[in-house]
């Protein structure tokens, strides 16, 4: 899977918006959009958003979690714990990766908030690698991992799944390797 | 290659180029029978037959026809590199062999040692295994972490099964970095299209005619 692809995933999550114009209620397959209002906020999916502030046509809201205190707060739990924590958005680095993109304006200290996202996602990032190779070390034959989000597992898969395939070749030559080359030979 | 993949401990995968060409490995083998003619076939004496007793180097594809039970034409050793010595290096730490001189195909290599009823198989198959987790941390960080380095001594240290997943590491970086840098949302030229040159050579005839 590509990147882009999930940041598509991530474009049908919610943001708040303020939009500058008025117009009634947009009739989608995937829901209702609207009405807007002049100067009232109103949720839109986050491509619509990202559309209209490209536009001028409307002031982005912060998402509630796009603050320094929050951001500081989940990454001093996400360093302190062993595990993963879970994270506000499970889109969190495509939506701050958007917002911060084409709404620099409208989020307060934008700067110092990329900076702590990249941070956090650092640290899950070399967590993940972490469990990874213990995983593989383990000769386990599976494992569970909480609140990993999708661009994470995204980066390791087929890394991942490549190497676990390779250790089971390896493993299914030592358990079963001697008995089936005799059964060829029959 | 998944998609054609056959049980490994057999030792047959058509469809694997990197099946087929491991093998290609010799491994030592000493023939039971005398074989009459085949003597060309060690270049170490003129003489045209294959006595009792001689030792050579036979790839693994041939071998393991030769070698059909314990009175099979030929008898197999354990070649050099996975045997005892070798084995307690990997032991050691596997992390700074250089496996690709060991055999660029080591894993496949060895697991289809199991084809032959050998007495240290087992010791084998289970080297293998430790030396693949001992080496999976080493391959996974080189190929997720450093994009702007050198990477080709590490890369020469690796087996072409290795080499493969770190490719694969490499990839998944590199499609992440490009979309946080916002390359990946550029319309680009597919490189089919760059790559095919047909059209340039037709332009370059029409030029030359004229």
């Amino acid at each position: 899977m590509d990147p882009s692809e999930v940041e598509f995933l991530a474009e049908k999550e919610h943001v708040k918006i303020v939009p500058n114009f008025t117009q009634d209620t947009i009739y989608l397959i995937s829901g209702d959009i609207g009405p807007f209002v002049a100067g009232l906020p109103v949720c839109v999916p986050l491509w619509l958003a990202v559309n209209l502030k490209q536009r001028q046509k409307c002031r982005v809201v912060p998402p509630d979690w796009m603050t320094l205190e929050v951001l500081q707060e989940k990454k001093q739990a996400e360093m302190d714990s062993r595990f993963f924590t879970e994270m506000p958005s499970p889109f969190y680095i495509e939506i701050t990766q958007l917002l911060l993109q084409c709404a620099t304006d409208d989020i307060p200290r934008a700067d110092e908030i990329r900076t702590l996202i990249k941070d956090i996602w650092d640290l899950r990032i070399a967590k993940l690698r972490s469990s990874v190779d213990v995983f593989i070390k383990s000769e386990e034959s599976h494992a569970k991992l909480n609140f990993l989000t999708l661009m994470e597992i995204n980066t390791v898969r087929e890394f991942l799944t490549k190497g676990l395939d390779h250790m089971h070749q390896l493993k299914s030559n030592l358990n079963g390797g001697g008995m089936a080359s005799n059964s060829q030979f029959l | 290659m998944a998609a054609y993949s056959v049980d490994l401990s057999t030792g047959n995968n058509y469809f694997d180029l990197n099946d087929i060409l491991a093998s290609q490995e010799k491994i030592p083998c000493i023939f039971n029978i005398a074989v009459e003619g085949l003597g060309y076939l060690d270049q170490s004496t003129p003489d045209p037959d294959i006595g009792v007793g001689t030792k050579l180097e036979l790839p693994l594809w041939l071998a393991k026809y030769l070698h059909r039970d314990a009175r099979g034409i030929v008898s197999v050793e354990t070649p050099k590199t996975y045997r005892e010595g070798y084995r307690q290096i990997l032991a050691a730490d596997p992390s700074v062999v250089d496996l690709h001189r060991l055999g660029p195909h080591f894993y496949l290599g060895g697991g289809k040692l199991a084809l032959f009823n050998l007495p240290d198989i087992q010791d084998v198959l289970k080297t293998l295994l430790q030396t693949f987790q001992g080496r999976f941390r080493r391959i996974m960080d080189g190929s997720q972490n450093a994009l702007h380095t050198d990477l080709t001594n590490q890369i020469n240290m690796l087996d072409e099964s290795e080499r493969r997943l770190f490719a694969a590491g490499q990839r998944g970086l590199l499609e992440f970095q490009s979309w946080e840098s916002r390359e990946s949302e550029k319309l680009s030229t597919s490189s089919v299209v760059l790559n095919q040159r047909k059209r340039k050579w037709v332009g370059a005839c029409r030029d030359s005619g004229d």
